[in-house]
């Protein structure tokens, strides 16, 4: 992804920046120092998968952003206030599919 | 005949106090500020400079950015060696500091420094 010069996106790359998109704009909604967790936690989430995740390896990016969009659906409710539990469920997922 | 006379003067004064008053009170009440408030290139609107201006500054103040790289026309990704992601940040902390927000189809499309300004300065809401 690092080196590219803005090609025209793909439908599934679109989903990926547009799942990214959404959970910034959550972050907004919490308070400075949760933003500032929350936002950091994510960045380095789809930083790392960005450089592990082989690109041609569709299921598993479908399957991550399923899961990504779950947690932005959490992250949403006011109730919740931080990113915790993404830290437990990434770790989870190092090895990926049960 | 007299009567008819009468009753016309007696028409006449009660007509001509109603226009006057009604007149009066309709486009210059508190509504009236409201309404050109809304109006989408109002006075307020801001200026091209105004827009260039902190459209680079908010480019130069992201962390992996060289300050002195930025120009009008940078093409974030070829010029200044950022990714899709860092992208993604760019354009929603230029929505933060226009108070936008900038829907999907647009984002995707604004990359480089031009592209910013032109969409900024033309959004009918950008403050």
């Amino acid at each position: 992804m690092g080196a590219s010069s803005s090609p025209k996106l793909s439908g599934m790359q679109k989903q990926v920046l547009s799942l990214y998109r959404g959970f910034l704009r959550a972050a907004r909604s919490k308070s400075a120092e949760d933003r500032h967790k929350i936002e950091s936690i994510v960045s380095g989430e789809f930083r790392r998968n960005s450089k592990q995740v082989d690109r041609k390896n569709f299921l598993y990016i479908e399957y991550l952003l399923r899961r990504g969009q779950k947690q932005l659906d959490q992250l949403k409710s006011p109730d919740t206030v931080g990113l915790s539990s993404l830290n437990v469920s990434v770790s989870e997922t190092i090895d990926p599919k049960p | 005949m007299a009567l008819r006379a009468a009753i016309l003067r007696h028409v006449r004064v009660p007509v001509k106090t109603l226009t006057l008053t009604g007149r009066k009170s309709q486009p210059w009440g508190p509504n009236g500020a409201s309404l050109r408030f809304l109006s989408s290139h109002g006075d307020d609107h801001l200026s091209k400079d105004e827009v260039i201006e902190r459209v680079l500054s908010v480019i130069k103040s992201f962390p992996k950015v060289d300050p002195s790289q930025v120009t009008p026309d940078v093409h974030f990704q070829k010029d200044l060696g950022l990714d899709s992601l860092d992208n993604v940040e760019i354009v929603m902390a230029l929505e933060e500091e226009f108070k936008l927000e900038i829907p999907d189809k647009e984002a995707d499309k604004i990359d480089s420094s031009n592209l910013a300004i032109e969409y900024i300065y033309n959004h009918p809401m950008a403050g």
